[in-house]
């Protein structure tokens, strides 16, 4: 790939545990990630999968290998701190749980709290928070407590205030987990809605093979290394595969696999229910 | 099937007489049969988590009466502690209420509370343990030393050594993997079958619930809008939808195939099922590899 | 329950006392609290809870609110009431007497003066600063009036970031320890019967989960806020910079004339002779 917004090299991260040795998150990842793509990372908990996100900004610096952010080796010894606050502002991050990550007692204020940190003027910062409320639809709410919203408003509050420092990717650390499917369905629009319209690269890490879905690519980690890795469709039919590192598949493609398993030339396996409706409707008329 | 609990004209009012005053259920009648496993679904807001802190006397009714065994929970509020045993309730994120120094004191914590001897409580932590699936070695760790999956399930056991007759779960499986999810659904499970005891879970998953439950009540607005099997629940989706609730992806696309023409059943909400219909339509029925 | 408490709560609101500058509320509410320890005679009391209650309509708080706000103090209030009936001595004749219990006319008076004092206290602080001023507001005019101390190597604005960020958790962990509360008491935890240490005993299984959450919380919040480019106070701008406007000058000047009326009311009318 050419222009890859993020690449990493042989990247590995292991902590040492209370007895002097070293327990080891991730091996060897090799993975590069093109401006614009919408990737979802799944994997069980403890695949190494939160771990990989929170070195790509550097809250975690990795104990082998490099990565690369946009051309820029940021592994290299001579980060400044203002190259590290550069990089942040560049890769937004939302977490799982919404309470713990609203820094104020008022959304607008929250939200201006990343571009206050940059240093950015007073009216420059109004102006981007009043964009990204908008583009997450909180308008509305900008006077209100964020303990007075519901689950799905404070993740898209969260969400605004990474737009607002203006960023080239935003992670989502199981961002959706917490919430009701409700909340859910209102945080992926937005997602969606980012990546789409503003070209916001999306690294999208959860354990719902539904929400993996809307992704462009899907990564599945498992005990700290990449064991596949493409489109949905290419993904979801590894069926086997993914039942034994403990992931799901969703429900439309463990129907076709299990019509393959019955004899029927069921062909490619998908997971999107539109094409797999589509598959099963030629199969009855050609009867 | 006799009823366990039930729900006669129960309404409640959160902090009456202030401005911030909500009304969390709105003279609500249901019931839920005994020794079987009840979904209780709903969205965030719908009353389903106020519902079950007033099936085990954690919250008093502002009007009407919570029957279990035919009999008036409230009727003598000094034994209201007697009737938290009869009913486990197990809350939401329930990992975070672990407090004691090994897991096994953890898990001991509610018989402790209810006064039993040593040995009944030791054969009572061995017996939940087992049912989540905790191993005996790992009685002795401190319980934040687990993963967050084994955390839950100690919570979760935790309420199992109360041996209740009713066990009540509030979303139980919530943030976990599908890993943790089916761990958690198979320990309530094998309780269920044990102990013949009556379970209430309540979620927003309609694909877990499809798993799991024998009967599924469906809440929104302060209200029981839907109860019955699953299948008769399920041929109801666009009613689910529209309150707000996710149908199995599988239902979905059982749906879409009959809007395309196809004479086939949309009452589906398991893999299996879709499976056996397809292969029917197909004209392959009878034989089928799992 | 726990829920209920609203001391320290901030109301959103659009009243002028919503728009004064924290800064000058801050000083108002030290000025107020001097005012109302100064007044000695009934006159400067009368006209303090002038003051007070012309502020709540003002505020746009309603009387319900700070009603339910003093009611966790009905205890403190009945306490310093029964003590200043009973244990005043009086000059004349009591006015009550039987048994061992005299009550004078000076006690009833002192009662009422303290009730008054304490009632004052909690509505005129809380109006003018509390209610309305939101956390992150209250900080920044705390950082700024404190800001010179930072000459002297004083870390103002991390004490500052502190602040407002216990603020901002507290609705968070009220609500967290009324659901540990209920999730021991499922499991038959029992907080309000048996001895002493019983009770003490009882708190430990609410306590630790308290504890553990509160320090999960911490650390997240930390990450995240580092992830948002937080690197302490250099260089920082805000969305909304602190200005006074004519508003403070005009509200400063009103609360200054009350400070004179009450001094002027001490000197000229007969003080009632209560201390501090």
């Amino acid at each position: 790939m050419e222009n890859a917004f993020i690449k990493t090299e042989n990247l590995s991260f292991s902590y040492e545990n209370g007895d002097g040795g070293e327990n080891a998150v991730l091996y060897d990842i090799n993975l590069e990630i093109e401006k614009g793509a919408f990737v979802a990372i799944l994997g069980h908990n403890g695949s190494g999968k939160s771990t990989l996100a929170k070195l790509l900004n550097m809250i975690l610096t990795p104990t082998g290998g490099k990565i690369y952010i946009d051309g820029t080796d940021i592994t290299k010894p001579d980060m400044s701190e203002k190259d590290i606050i550069d990089l942040r502002s560049k890769i937004g991050m939302v977490f799982q749980n919404p309470d713990n990550q609203l820094v104020a007692t008022i959304v607008e204020e929250d939200v201006a709290f990343g571009p206050e940190n940059l240093g950015v003027e007073p009216a420059e910062i109004r102006r981007r928070v009043d964009e990204a409320l908008a583009t997450v639809g909180m308008t509305k709410y900008a006077r209100h407590s964020p303990h007075q919203l519901s689950g799905g408003q404070k993740q898209r509050v969260a969400i605004a205030g990474a737009i607002a420092m203006l960023p080239e990717c935003i992670v989502f650390d199981e961002s959706t987990a917490m919430l009701d499917p409700m909340g859910r369905a209102e945080v992926m629009n937005t997602i969606e809605k980012l990546n789409r319209e503003k070209n916001i690269t999306v690294l999208h890490i959860t354990h719902n093979m539904n929400e993996a879905l809307c992704a462009d690519r899907v990564i599945v980690m498992s005990d700290g290394r990449i064991i596949l890795d493409g489109v949905p469709d290419e993904v979801f039919s590894h069926v086997e595969e993914l039942k034994s590192v403990g992931l799901g598949v969703p429900q439309a493609a463990e129907l076709m696999y299990s019509l393959s398993k019955n004899g029927i030339e069921i062909g490619k396996i998908t997971g999107d229910e539109n094409k797999c409706a589509q598959k099963l409707f030629d199969l009855i008329n050609e009867k | 099937m006799r009823n366990k609990i039930e729900i006669e004209n129960v309404s409640y009012i959160y902090s009456q007489g202030t401005p911030f005053c909500t009304e969390a259920l709105k003279d609500v009648s249901c019931s839920f049969k005994e020794g079987i496993i009840t979904g209780l679904i709903g969205h965030t807001g719908s009353g389903k988590s106020t519902l079950v802190q007033l099936l085990n006397g954690l919250l008093k009714p502002t009007s009407g009466r919570v029957l279990l065994d035919g009999k008036d929970i409230w009727e003598n509020p000094k034994k209201i502690n007697e009737i938290r045993f009869r009913v486990g309730l197990v809350f939401q994120y329930p990992e975070y209420q672990l407090f004691e120094e090994s897991v096994y004191a953890d898990i001991a914590y509610g018989p402790k509370n209810i006064g039993l001897d040593k040995d009944e409580i030791d054969k009572r932590v061995r017996q939940s343990a087992q049912f989540v699936g905790i191993d005996e070695g790992l009685f002795e760790k401190s319980p934040f030393d687990l993963s967050g999956g084994q955390m839950r399930r100690v919570a979760i056991a935790g309420i199992f050594a109360l041996m209740p007759e009713v066990l009540v779960l509030d979303e139980p499986a919530a943030g976990l993997d599908p890993m943790g999810r089916d761990a958690v659904f198979n320990a309530v499970t094998a309780y269920q079958r044990t102990t013949g005891a009556t379970v209430i879970i309540v979620s927003h998953s309609m694909e877990d619930m499809a798993k799991y439950a024998d009967r599924i009540m469906v809440m929104s607005n302060a209200k029981v809008v839907l109860e019955g099997e699953p299948s008769e629940i399920y041929k109801n989706a666009k009613t689910l939808c529209s309150i707000g609730l996710d149908v199995p992806q599988i239902t979905r696309l059982m749906m879409k195939l009959s809007d395309m023409g196809v004479p086939n059943r949309t009452d589906i909400f398991t893999v299996e099922g879709a499976r056996d219909e397809i292969l029917r339509l197909l004209g392959k029925g009878g034989n089928v590899n799992d | 329950m726990i829920k209920d408490i609203t001391i320290g709560q901030y109301f959103p609101g659009e009243s002028v006392l919503h728009h004064l500058d924290p800064r000058t509320k801050l000083l108002l509410t030290v000025l107020y609290i001097v005012i109302l320890f100064m007044a000695k005679s009934m006159l400067a009391f009368i006209l303090i809870v002038l003051l007070t209650a012309a502020l709540i309509p003002i505020s746009g708080i309603s009387f319900k609110v700070i009603a339910k706000s003093l009611k966790p103090l009905l205890f403190i209030i009945i306490f310093t009431m029964t003590l200043n009936l009973f244990f005043t001595k009086g000059e004349g004749e009591p006015l009550l007497s039987f048994w061992i219990i005299n009550i004078y006319k000076e006690g009833v008076s002192f009662a009422i003066y303290m009730i008054v004092r304490i009632i004052c206290l909690i509505t005129g602080t809380g109006v003018i600063l509390t209610y309305t001023t939101s956390p992150i507001q209250l900080t920044d005019g705390i950082e700024q009036l404190l800001a010179p101390l930072s000459k002297i190597k004083l870390p103002v604005h991390e004490f500052a970031m502190m602040m407002s960020c216990a603020l901002r958790f507290i609705p968070t962990l009220v609500e967290e320890t009324d659901k540990i509360m209920s999730a021991q008491k499922a499991r038959g935890a029992d907080f309000t019967s048996g001895s002493l240490i019983r009770r003490a005993k009882a708190i430990i299984p609410i306590l630790i989960p308290l504890f553990v959450s509160a320090f999960r919380r911490a650390d997240e919040l930390a990450v995240a806020m580092e992830c948002r480019c937080y690197h302490g106070g250099e260089g920082r701008t805000r969305m909304n910079s602190l200005h006074f406007s004519a508003r403070d000058l005009l509200v400063t000047l009103v609360f200054v004339l009350f400070g004179a009326g009450v001094v002027l009311l001490n000197i000229f009318t007969r003080g009632i002779g209560i201390g501090i």
